[in-house]
């Protein structure tokens, strides 16, 4: 017997594959025109299902953007109480709209934000989610959506499946999938519905905040490059060739536990199991020892650089090139070798 | 206030995972448990709440009776008291059916409760959703990522950081509310002995027996999500190649790897 909480649902009646389409300001954020592409890829291999997208308070501009990128319908909830984002609010229009519209499967980015909304919605929807997928496949016999994570502090790759209820909801951080391209030629549907909620949030203020040195630095989740440094680095003034060297490549930095705790970078720049888990092309790791739980966070970097005096740290043993050296002689070498070749260019 | 802070008594570390082969959930019965690291920010932020408004810090878990450590050093952090939900027919739960136990819990034990926190999320299945889904289930508004809140009569204000959009935000939310707190924004107090010493005693168990709730909504039947498959997760092998040598010798052979990275 299922669980009589569970409204008893037809699955049938559940079709295409939608998503949220987050906001920032006036435009689109890339994740969610990056799920549009998955959610064409799934769409397809359920035998040309309908593709949809969500956004709260958005213009006919940018649903014309989201049907660029793949979308067959948008709807866009209209309500000038959801100018402004609350998390609850948000969530309960988001799962208003998608109960009325019952797609067979739910995309939302996971975003700091989709990370708020995902789960408040699955539950109003009596249905379950996935958390941060690496990716999504359809189970040929059965239809089902395969959520792929890593779990376990990334030990494990999971396959969940959400058999008995509809939508299957699953969350997926940005960069994991490509941006399709943009077609001006697609044409879709642009559906206004108005959608009312209860307000128990109110925003008071926004402010930038701005963490000193690497403030305008993207952070390390979403970068290419990361360039790190651990307590190998001797004092904060070593993240500052860091920070240069990290820019020079079009990346950003990070830093080890031991670096965090010295207080030579934010703990918002941490890598490893107790702080993020990275995906980047090419990480380097300065003056960082390596401990386990650093390792953690770099197993799917796709190249690792590691620059150590001591040849034998652990860092060094887990690195594709293990640079035996002092980084306060190779770094600034370095940056000027890149700033000549720049220059050149 | 009476606040509930959300923890779980986590595995703590990768090497101390074991995975049930039929039901490819999280083995926790047997296995050394201990708070979730990022909980213990929740449950300070809870202890200077009460600290300066006064009330009770009431630490909730579900959990089997290896749990019951992870809450005594709660109690020995400052928390005044802790209930564990445990039951065998909680086993192989998801965050939905978890959700379910920790909501229906509060809503028996604790129905006065003015705040529920949370960890960010956990770090053995890091999903963040435990917050979202409680704040669903008792239908009370909720925000993510706190690091600051203050009590203005039945309103909370906090103060939130967005990493990823780098902005700072203020919300007014109406009481009763759960938040989760923002890892690593709080510096969690020590764990004294003599407050553990007793612990025991602040910690009620209640069974399913007591909470009646449906079994096929509970555990592993009441869990919308199932797991199909478990693989270890593969990366890719390390080239390990060493580089040494004069300086500038050395660098030639960096800018060699970012050129063939595709970086330079």
């Amino acid at each position: 017997m299922p669980c009589s909480l569970w409204p008893p649902i037809k699955k049938e009646e559940y079709k295409g594959v939608w998503v949220y389409l987050e906001r920032e300001g006036d435009r689109l954020k890339d994740v969610g025109l990056e799920l549009l592409g998955k959610a064409r890829d799934l769409a397809q291999k359920l035998g040309g299902a309908e593709v949809g997208g969500v956004i709260v308070a958005g213009t006919e501009e940018m649903a014309r953007e989201a049907i660029y990128h793949g979308a067959d319908k948008v709807v866009i909830i209209d309500n000038p109480e959801l100018k402004i984002y609350t998390p609850k609010e948000y969530a309960e229009a988001i799962a208003t709209v998608v109960q009325k519209y019952k797609p067979e499967i739910f995309l939302i980015g996971a975003t700091k934000r989709g990370r708020e909304l995902a789960a408040y919605i699955a539950n109003t929807l009596t249905t379950g989610i996935t958390a941060d997928c690496t990716a999504l496949e359809i189970d040929p016999k059965t239809r089902d959506l395969m959520q792929i994570r890593p779990t376990f502090g990334g030990t494990q790759l999971a396959t969940i499946k959400t058999p008995q209820r509809r939508p299957q909801m699953a969350s997926v951080r940005p960069g994991v999938f490509p941006k399709p391209p943009r077609d001006t030629n697609r044409t879709g549907e642009i559906i206004i519905e108005k959608v009312e909620v209860t307000r128990k949030t109110r925003l008071i203020s926004v402010e930038k905040r701005l963490e000193k040195d690497v403030a305008d630095l993207p952070p390390v989740e979403s970068a290419d490059v990361v360039v790190a440094g651990g307590r190998g680095l001797g004092s904060a003034d070593g993240f500052k060739l860091l920070i240069e060297l990290a820019k020079l490549l079009g990346g950003t930095v990070g830093a080890s536990l031991m670096a965090v705790r010295a207080g030579w970078a934010p703990h918002t720049r941490q890598i490893g199991q107790t702080g993020k888990t990275i995906r980047p092309r090419l990480y380097i790791a300065v003056g960082i020892s390596g401990a386990i739980q650093h390792l953690m966070g770099i197993l799917e970097a796709k190249t690792i650089v590691a620059i150590n005096p001591d040849p034998h740290a652990p860092i060094m043993e887990n690195a594709d090139y293990a640079v035996v050296g002092d980084y306060k002689q190779i770094i600034p070498l370095l940056i000027e070798e890149i700033k000549r070749l720049k220059n050149q260019q | 206030m009476k606040i509930v802070v959300l923890t779980k008594a986590a595995v703590p570390l990768s090497s101390a995972i074991k995975i049930d082969p039929k039901t490819g959930t999280l083995v926790r019965e047997g296995v050394p448990l201990t708070v979730n690291v990022w909980d213990r920010d929740a449950v300070e932020f809870a202890l200077k709440l009460r600290d300066r408004y006064g009330g009770e810090v009431i630490a909730l878990s579900m959990a089997p009776p290896s749990g019951i450590p992870a809450l005594e050093s709660l109690i020995g952090m400052g928390v005044d008291r802790a209930i564990l939900a445990s039951d065998r027919v909680f086993a192989g739960a998801d965050t939905w059916a978890t959700a379910y136990v920790l909501a229906k819990t509060i809503e028996k034990y604790i129905p006065d409760y003015d705040l529920v926190v949370a960890g960010e999320e956990t770090i053995d299945s890091t999903t963040a959703h435990i917050g979202a889904q409680t704040a669903s289930w008792l239908g009370v508004p909720y925000v993510y990522y706190v690091y600051d809140a203050e009590v203005k009569g039945r309103t909370l204000i906090v103060r939130r950081f967005l990493e990823d959009e780098g902005v700072d935000e203020v919300y007014e939310v109406e009481m009763p509310a759960v938040i989760s707190i923002l890892k690593g924004s709080q510096v969690p107090r020590e764990i004294k002995l003599s407050r553990k010493l007793n612990a025991r005693e602040r910690i009620q168990i209640v069974s399913n027996k007591e909470l009646n709730l449906e079994q096929d909504c509970v555990g592993l039947r009441g869990s919308p999500t199932m797991v199909a498959g478990m693989a270890p997760a593969t990366y890719p092998p390390r080239k390990k190649v060493v580089i040494q040598g004069e300086p500038r010798e050395v660098v030639k052979k960096i800018i060699e790897i970012l050129k063939q990275e595709g970086v330079l």
